[in-house]
């Protein structure tokens, strides 16, 4: 142990940068001093006494550092409730952004649940996808209006109104056995890069089986989500200037308040 | 109008927590540097408390604070400070060693010690 004593000491020395800077300052020197005293008292500390030391340093920095805290606090209780009511509105402002946020992708999925529903249910019941589904034309890049796929029990198309690049979209294989397992799913779907579609998909029994699909871009939904991002963000700025303004003249006014005796 | 004058308050300053007893107790006799102050708390007569020397300032600084101790002045290193008890400090440590005299008295009457010495 003797061996690592400088070491030791200086890495002690070094470790007292945990304490509180006041702390640190005042008594930094008569801690060493105290240590030394403690270190040639014990013939260069045996191993039990170097635990001891570094146990009391982790446990007395930490103590020191939470009475630091709460001085600072009593000193500036303003500022303590302005970060408390901050932290509070910051919460219930966060679940509020993302409750909206939730109803938005909901309503998003409209009315593509009635149509998937309205599609599978006609098809099941024997008529042929080409004749359920009506002709059109949505270009999925280009239009906003709701459209519908028929995919066959291998995930081929087979009859659609959404296209992109004149061709129809493709499901994902693994998307194709979910919905058969399943028999039903909703989810976001980007079939290319910036295009993101709200899909509502159903499976399709009997002699057309396969999968319904019925989707809708969500790019009025994203718009609508990117507003109240901002709204929310620039809410959230507002409130903060506000309590730090608010806390700090208060602290002001407290602190020139007159002692009455 | 004038700024009230704080008068210390003894029981307001009970009970003790054992590092500020122990540290009263060490300083009650004479005036010490830090390390002494280590040392004699650590003796089971000194209230036997094992503290380094983080412990040791932190409290003293939080005793210096509440005017229980203070700084004699003297040095004999610059490093090496010497602290001594208070007037008020003296008070605090009397009224505590009657508390727990009181609750060694209780203690006894209802038999805890016997046998705690064996």
């Amino acid at each position: 142990m003797k061996g690592l004593s400088p070491l030791l000491f200086s890495f002690y020395k070094r470790a007292l940068l945990l304490y509180p800077a006041r702390l640190r300052q005042e008594y930094g020197q008569q801690i060493l001093q105290t240590f030394r005293d403690a270190r040639d008292d014990r013939k260069n500390g045996t191993a039990g006494f170097w635990l001891e030391m570094y146990k009391d340093l982790l446990k007395s920095s930490c103590m020191e550092q939470m009475h630091m805290l709460r001085e600072h606090v009593m000193k500036q209780p303003m500022f303590f409730y302005a970060l408390t009511l901050g932290l509070i509105l910051t919460l219930l402002g966060g679940t509020a952004t993302l409750t909206l946020q939730q109803m938005l992708r909901r309503e998003a999925n409209q009315p593509q649940a009635e149509m998937a529903n309205f599609y599978a249910s006609e098809i099941a019941s024997g008529v042929a996808p080409d004749e359920s589904i009506p002709p059109g034309y949505v270009d999925l890049e280009r239009n906003l209006e709701p459209f519908v796929v028929f995919y066959n029990e291998q995930g081929k198309p087979e009859a659609s109104t959404g296209y992109i690049d004149q061709s129809i979209p493709i499901l994902p294989p693994g998307v194709v056995d979910y919905i058969r397992s399943h028999g039903s799913d909703t989810f976001t779907w980007e079939p290319r890069t910036a295009v993101r579609i709200a899909v509502v998909a159903q499976r399709v029994t009997g002699s057309h089986a396969g999968i319904v699909l019925a989707g809708r871009s969500l790019r009025l939904v994203q718009r609508d989500e990117n507003i109240l991002y901002r709204i929310a963000f620039f809410g959230w700025l507002i409130l903060v200037v506000l309590l730090i303004a608010g806390a700090a003249l208060l602290n002001r006014a407290q602190r020139m308040r007159p002692v009455v005796t | 109008m004038t700024k009230a004058q704080k008068q210390p308050d003894v029981r307001g300053s009970l009970p003790l927590t054992a590092a500020v007893f122990s540290i009263l107790l060490a300083l009650a006799g004479s005036e010490k540097h830090g390390y002494a102050i280590m040392k004699e708390v650590s003796l089971p007569e000194g209230g036997g408390v094992a503290m380094g020397p983080g412990t040791l300032y932190g409290s003293l600084d939080r005793m210096l604070g509440s005017g229980l101790v203070e700084e004699t002045g003297t040095t004999d290193d610059e490093r090496r400070r010497y602290y001594r008890v208070t007037g008020f400090g003296r008070k605090v440590l009397a009224a505590e060693v009657a508390r727990l005299r009181a609750a060694l008295a209780t203690a006894r009457h209802k038999g805890v010690l016997e046998g705690a010495h064996s």
